[in-house]
């Protein structure tokens, strides 16, 4: 059979010969045109990743400038002076708890109104239902 | 050799298949040359070669196929020099503190150039910080030289939009530390090849390559507003006092986890060749000092651990204690009968030495051992070093050590230790790294739950009534005690009453259960200069202030202000300001 592939002849031409050549011919388009395709794709594939690395680079800077421009000191020092702002005290905090206590307490540090003249009595607000049903509760 | 020499037992199965193979078609090739049939003999050759190649063309051609559609080399990509890839380091609520930058590197090619004038000019007006002695020795090679390194891709962007030719940019990897000198020492720095030296970068390498190699971050404990806090106010109290220097820390002492951790003067990490071994030096870490009387929490809670005293024992400190060949004063003496309570409010020398000796050297000695001060203390920083120690534990030391002289320990050593008096008894290594809040770490039990009690309502005590009220910050609970060591003097070979070590050990809040989140704030100042120069007075109300800044960020709630329970105060009488006094 082996003697007989190698005799065979087409028009002249061993018929193995043609065949090889004829597969060898056919890689070489074969891989020619997948890295012309290829190229094409690969080219705009690397462009992006180009763009990807960079914007990565760029968020990177931009994150470490935003953890330069948040330092805390920096931050507090311009809101003292652009905002008025300062450390909260422990006059200023109260608890859900306590804030019923606060309330009181401001009230009762209010200056005392005016007497009203006998001759000029306030007129007495109107009930209002849905006013009277919001009372806070201590703890909410 | 021959077929029968291929026996199973000296050849593999494998290559004792190839061989065969071999034989059988080289006695092939002789039986046709025997028979006559040269010309068959002949193609048979030929075929088995162009088979050989064949089959090496089909794999080469395959290869081709799969280089140039399906592996992706040569996609580029440069290999961008400078230090490996690491991990960002964030703190506990994940904000930046050190990352790894693409920067430039700025290089001139004067066979490329057309005009050096021209490139000369135009480089030095763009790039301020450029030395023109660089940029001209650069000019001055013959190929490649580099004029400056480190530029930003801001900058690099900048000069390459004057389209100069002959300029060119080399990316570089670099470490760059965004909140500058805040927390320098802690995180550490790189030294001039790109490798980690000191802090966080150097302790914890290893895990930060894994952690860049990962595309992860490496969260750290400290909170970058609770560590700016404590720099600002440890840098007031060094503006105001002059020091050498200065150490600042603050722990979590449920958890061991250090929050904040400062020492002055500091340092810009991303510039280190700049500052001074001074600056550079880790005080927290890498430096150990005589504490003083804030030793006096550690020998009083030994007492009550040991049941050899109670709060309410009573030590006589009218008369000095005469020690061999030495007397052991009260900087301002009581001249008086004192409870314990009151021997720590007042910083008694006396009393605390008494009360050393009854608890005995033997146990001493253990006690310091457990708690960790006769070695460096764990922590992950290479810089924690080793304390000085008595040579001998003897009645004569143990008095001294008592009240915190005659031994050095480093700041972070002494964090260690209080943290174990005050989570409840457990000592529990220091850490820099975020530990899962939901977990508290086991440790070896020191001192017992009821002491620790004991101890945060002696140590309020002491900054309601006592010699820490400067630190006293409103509705925190804060107790604390004060420290002043006196330095050897190698010049007048003594001690001196001028160089002195000024402390403040604080804890809070101190109300609560024993297991409550609890916190350990230390600021000592070395050698404060001026007239008053003790741990009370140039230490205490820095804590104070800081203990006041911090809380909100460690959600501490204020407590409205009360009067001091009667328990405190029971035997707490005021004590006045004493400047002058040593405590």
């Amino acid at each position: 059979m082996i003697r007989a592939m190698f005799n065979h002849r087409t028009r002249g031409f061993r018929t193995i010969n043609v065949l090889l050549a004829s597969a060898m011919l056919t890689l070489a388009v074969g891989v020619n045109l997948a890295k012309t395709f290829a190229g094409k794709e690969r080219t705009e594939i690397g462009r992006v990743e180009r763009d990807i690395r960079k914007e990565k680079t760029t968020i990177r800077v931009l994150e470490a400038e935003v953890a330069h421009l948040e330092q805390p000191e920096r931050l507090e020092r311009l809101s003292r002076a652009y905002l008025s702002m300062a450390p909260v005290t422990i006059r200023q905090e109260a608890t859900a708890d306590n804030i019923f206590e606060v309330a009181q307490k401001s009230v009762a540090s209010r200056p005392a109104p005016p007497p009203i003249p006998a001759d000029n009595p306030e007129p007495m607000p109107e009930f209002d239902p849905v006013a009277a049903a919001v009372v806070v509760e201590p703890g909410q | 050799m021959s077929l029968s020499d291929l026996a199973p037992h000296r050849y593999p199965l494998v290559w004792r298949w190839i061989i065969e193979r071999v034989w059988r078609v080289e006695h092939a090739f002789e039986r046709a040359h025997a028979d006559g049939r040269a010309e068959n003999d002949t193609r048979i050759r030929i075929f088995a070669v162009l088979a050989v190649f064949l089959v090496g063309f089909v794999v080469m051609a395959a290869g081709a196929v799969y280089s140039a559609t399906l592996s992706g080399a040569g996609q580029g990509g440069r290999t961008v020099a400078g230090v490996a890839k690491r991990g960002d380091l964030v703190d506990r609520e994940g904000r930046l503190l050190a990352a790894n930058l693409t920067h430039y590197t700025l290089s001139v090619d004067v066979r490329e150039i057309w005009s050096k004038r021209e490139t000369r000019t135009a480089l030095l007006a763009a790039l301020p910080q450029l030395r023109a002695k660089d940029l001209d020795r650069a000019l001055k090679a013959e190929k490649r030289g580099v004029v400056l390194r480190g530029l930003t891709p801001a900058e690099k962007a900048r000069i390459h939009d004057l389209g100069l030719p002959g300029v060119v940019f080399d990316p570089e990897e670099r470490r760059v530390f965004p909140l500058g000198a805040l927390a320098a020492h802690l995180l550490g720095y790189d030294e001039k090849g790109g490798a980690p030296v000191a802090g966080a970068e150097r302790a914890l390498r290893d895990e930060i390559l894994k952690a860049g190699a990962e595309g992860k971050t490496v969260p750290l404990s400290i909170d970058v507003r609770v560590q700016a806090a404590l720099e600002e106010e440890l840098a007031a109290a060094a503006n105001e006092y002059h020091p050498r220097g200065a150490v600042g820390v603050i722990t979590n002492v449920q958890s061991g986890e250090i929050l904040a951790m400062a020492s002055w003067p500091d340092f810009d990490p991303n510039f280190p060749g700049r500052a001074t071994d001074e600056q550079r030096l880790n005080r927290a870490a890498a430096s150990v000092f005589e504490m003083g009387s804030t030793f006096k929490a550690f020998t009083v809670a030994i007492g009550l651990d040991t049941h050899v005293a109670t709060p309410d024992s009573t030590f006589d400190t009218s008369t000095p204690l005469k020690m061999g060949y030495r007397t052991i004063h009260d900087f301002h003496g009581t001249n008086r009968i004192l409870t314990l309570r009151e021997v720590f409010n007042h910083s008694s020398n006396i009393g605390t030495a008494k009360l050393a000796l009854s608890i005995g050297p033997d146990r001493m000695s253990r006690y310091f051992a457990a708690l960790g001060l006769t070695k460096r203390a764990k922590v992950e920083l290479l810089e924690s070093t080793r304390p000085l120690t008595p040579k001998k534990w003897d009645e004569d030391d143990m008095a001294s050590v008592s009240f915190g002289h005659g031994i050095n320990v480093s700041p972070l050593a002494l964090a260690q230790a209080m943290g174990a008096l005050l989570n409840g008894g457990r000592l529990l290594p220091l850490t820099i790294r975020k530990l899962d809040p939901a977990h508290r770490p086991a440790g070896e039990r020191v001192v017992s739950e009821e002491t620790t009690l004991s101890m945060l309502q002696i140590m309020r005590g002491n900054v309601v009534g006592g010699t820490g009220r400067k630190a006293d910050a409103p509705g925190l609970m804060v107790g604390g005690k004060t420290g002043t060591g006196e330095k050897y003097d190698p010049e007048i070979r003594a001690y001196s009453h001028y160089k002195q070590v000024g402390s403040f050990a604080a804890v809070f809040p101190t109300d609560g259960p024993v297991g409550a989140d609890r916190y350990f704030v230390l600021i000592l100042l070395d050698e404060p200069q001026g007239g008053i120069r003790t741990g009370g007075w140039v230490a205490a109300p820095a804590v104070g202030r800081t203990i006041d800044r911090i809380a909100p960020f460690l959600g501490v709630q204020r407590r409205a202000i009360a009067p001091p329970p009667q328990t405190m105060m029971a035997t707490a009488r005021v004590v006045p300001p004493q400047p002058e006094s040593g405590l």
